[in-house]
């Protein structure tokens, strides 16, 4: 770019502008990104050091580590770190698994693709207040409908319901959640499998080359990036969804769906407990950091092995 | 040949079932909103719905505030889409022709972002809001929704930038345009459709967001649709008929544009995602 900015200076009306021309056009977004992302997280780091009240913000205590001490040494907050793992982990395999598959069906020839390649986004278009009064009603303890299909094939659900289950609670989200979600990862695996040889495909069910056999060998390879790229895309989305798991049971019954979004929430407006509740938060940051750096990290070994 | 026709058979079926899942819950909720009293809690379940009820959906326009949610809900929703394309494409064009200092810092910011979870962010931005008289106002829930939407725009805008070939910004600048002339006159035509589909994320975005809007609004005349939904659960004066009818009317649109924008969107997520 030494080149542009040679030139800039050599003709005063450069085509490109001057060098302070980039910075024009960024300061405006980025002066944006600043005062409502930048300064509200560093307001965070500060609060998650001090004592403060909901009620009475301004005057807040530095107390340095006391909440991360006490935080981490809570055993809800235990919970909470396992139910975490638990839905993430959950949603990424259940939501990649369930989306390669669908991907894998709709890649083909059939009768009415188009149609049905616009249709199976619905779940990811809907949006997610609609999905949880949905899930909600569907669930109900007496009328649901998956309630009482349930309990036609004889399997017992308890008095209060499924979403008031503890074993069940947490289940019931997370398929609600992948339902949300295999929709986008089916749409873009469908993208990414366009790039596979099809010849190569046929040549070798041509000659009797087992279907699983020509996946690994074949189709794997070349969606194995993108499929890296919605795992770390999904994680990172489900360590921060809050809508579904709040509207739906609240974290509840017993704390078995309370994830650490969730957990955050009701720190701050249920226990009022704002430097908990930025402590909390942190960690979920420190997480998602370490997950997104950890995944760059891996992938730039795997590329150094290939090259 | 017996084998191939075995096989686009049971492709089929499978399709249909993944279709059936995908479809039925939003099927359920329109098929519950047109259910009487009496299908809806005899012991059988009403498995179509009862054209004879189609009085539920006009009541639930007409009687009630679902008209003023879904009037709060489009402005919050065109204001942020107006406010994040307007500040993200002159970032996208920056990020996709420029090279300069910071370049690095400002992508890792944007990452960022994408870390950020709502519930986080919203307690320091009640504090700036009660600093500025931004609370109870639907110009608050526009900035903040504008902030998180921001970082996503730009990236499927300047993923829509990258694919332009220089060449034709250049054979606009020989009579001299300045840079913000070929920006507007140039790339903005060409990038029609992707500005289009930044505009749905932008637009549902605002439209089903919740957090901000539970958080900061009191005043119910207010309420954005997804609050004046969420109220519905937990809460037993309000018939499932009508909570369904307005939760239908208010899914209907976001599908409908969706369906309509989901080859960019698709396509911009995921660049943005690896360019992050």
């Amino acid at each position: 770019m030494t080149t542009l900015n040679a030139r800039a200076s050599r003709r005063r009306r450069s085509p490109l502008g001057s060098r302070w021309t980039p910075y024009v056009f960024l300061l405006p977004a980025a002066a944006y990104i600043f005062v409502f992302q930048a300064i509200p997280l560093l307001q965070e780091v500060y609060l998650s050091f001090t004592r403060t009240n909901l009620l009475n913000p301004t005057r807040s205590e530095w107390i340095g580590f006391d909440n991360y001490t006490r935080v981490f040494a809570s055993s809800d907050f235990q919970q909470t770190l396992g139910t975490t793992a638990v839905y993430v982990i959950a949603c990424v395999v259940g939501a990649v698994g369930s989306g390669l598959v669908v991907a894998l069906l709709l890649n083909g020839s059939f009768p009415g693709r188009g149609i049905a390649r616009a249709l199976v986004t619905v779940p990811w278009a809907a949006p997610g207040i609609a999905t949880a009064l949905i899930a909600t009603w569907m669930l109900n303890a007496q009328y649901g409908i998956i309630t009482r299909a349930l309990r036609a094939i004889g399997v017992d659900v308890g008095e209060s319901g499924i979403l008031d289950n503890p074993d069940l609670a947490l289940p019931a989200i997370l398929l609600t959640t992948i339902w949300q979600l295999f929709p986008f990862v089916a749409v873009v695996l469908l993208s990414a499998l366009q790039s596979v040889p099809t010849e190569l495909v046929e040549a070798a069910e041509m000659d009797g080359a087992n279907r699983l056999w020509v996946f690994r060998v074949v189709t794997w390879p070349v969606i194995r990036p993108t499929v890296g790229l919605i795992a770390l895309l999904m994680t990172i989305w489900s360590l921060r969804r809050f809508e579904l798991i709040w509207l739906m049971t609240r974290g509840g019954p017993l704390g078995t769906t309370r994830t650490l979004v969730i957990d955050l929430y009701s720190q701050a407006f249920d226990s009022k407990q704002l430097g908990a509740a930025a402590a909390i938060g942190m960690v979920g940051v420190v997480i998602a950091m370490i997950v997104v750096v950890g995944s760059r990290l891996v992938t730039r070994a795997a590329e150094k092995d290939t090259a | 040949m017996k084998r191939v026709r075995i096989g686009v058979v049971g492709r089929m079926i499978g399709v249909l079932i993944v279709l059936g899942i995908a479809v039925f819950p939003i099927y359920w909720m329109f098929t519950t909103a047109l259910t009487s009293d009496a299908d809806l809690f005899a012991p059988e379940p009403r498995w179509f719905p009862d054209f004879g009820q189609f009085y539920v959906f006009v009541d639930a326009l007409a009687e009630g505030p679902t008209l003023t949610w879904l009037a709060n809900s489009t402005i919050v929703a065109i204001g942020t889409t107006v406010f994040s394309i307007g500040l993200g494409i002159p970032l996208a064009y920056a990020l996709s022709r420029f090279s300069f200092k910071g370049k690095v810092a400002v992508g890792l910011l944007l990452l960022m972002t994408q870390m950020l979870p709502e519930a986080l962010m919203v307690v320091p931005l009640f504090s700036l809001y009660r600093r500025f008289e931004l609370l109870d106002s639907l110009a608050g829930l526009i900035l903040a929704n504008t902030a998180f939407v921001l970082p996503i725009v730009a990236l499927v805008l300047k993923g829509a930038i990258d694919g332009i070939p220089k060449e034709l910004e250049e054979a606009g600048r020989v009579d001299g345009a300045r840079p913000l002339a070929v920006l507007l006159r140039i790339n903005v035509p060409i990038i029609l459709p992707s500005i289009a589909a930044a505009a749905v994320i932008a637009f549902f975005h605002a439209w089903n967001e919740y957090v901000f809007a539970v958080t900061f609004i009191f005043n119910k005349s207010l309420q954005p649709a997804s609050v004046g939904l969420a109220g519905f659960i937990g809460e037993q004066g309000t018939a499932i008929q009508t909570i369904m009818a307005v939760a239908f009317m208010f899914t209907l649109p976001a599908v409908a544009f969706y369906l309509f924008a989901q080859k960019y969107v698709v396509s911009g997520m995921t660049a943005g995602a690896v360019k992050g």
